[in-house]
């Protein structure tokens, strides 16, 4: 399940959403969001092509043998492909991390997630928290 | 290398432009709570 997927139950606390890559935009255009008009997206898609903010939010990049020794990137390959997905070329580096972050109103973080490998939190945690931080006033 | 942001702390400050070369801050977003997700590559 993706945020995106679930769009309707963040636009109930009033929540907004920034999604950050570094790729070339023309790549994530032809592969991220072939399916969706890019000027109507609900949530913002911005570019780091330099990754230095990757950097100043502490995401570092995997080694090798943490990406590709791990059963689970086959694990979501396999589901992928039976999902009827076509594997696509990788971007420019596989190795980048990734990372979720849950801000509150006040702009303090109440959730934070920098990948250790290839993992992401389930939406509904990152649900949680942003609600969370509405009802305490955070 | 600055380490990621913990509970409870400021976020570090966000500016970067969109998909279509416009500026975007989450300073603009304060007010709601906000998702920050950074993607990994884009295959």
């Amino acid at each position: 399940m993706k945020v995106r997927d679930r769009w309707d139950r963040w636009e109930e606390i009033g929540a907004a959403a920034v999604f950050v890559v570094f790729d070339d935009p023309d790549l994530i255009r032809r592969t991220m969001l072939t399916d969706l008009d890019v000027g109507a997206l609900p949530f913002d898609v911005l570019v780091d092509r330099s990754r230095g903010t990757y950097t100043r939010w502490g995401l570092t990049r995997a080694s090798w043998s943490t990406i590709w020794l791990d059963p689970n990137v086959y694990k979501t390959y396999a589901r992928l492909l039976r999902s009827g997905a076509r594997l696509r070329s990788a971007g420019t580096d596989v190795l980048q991390l990734g990372g979720d972050f849950v801000l509150g109103p006040d702009g303090r973080v109440v959730l934070s997630r920098p990948q250790q490998r290839d993992d992401r939190p389930p939406v509904g945690e990152l649900l949680r928290a942003a609600r969370g931080s509405v009802e305490g006033g955070g | 290398m600055p380490e990621a942001p913990r509970t409870g702390e400021l976020a570090p400050e966000l500016s970067l432009p969109d998909l279509q070369g416009r500026a975007t801050s989450i300073r603009d977003l304060r007010g709601r709570p906000v998702l920050v997700t950074f993607l990994r590559h884009a295959g």
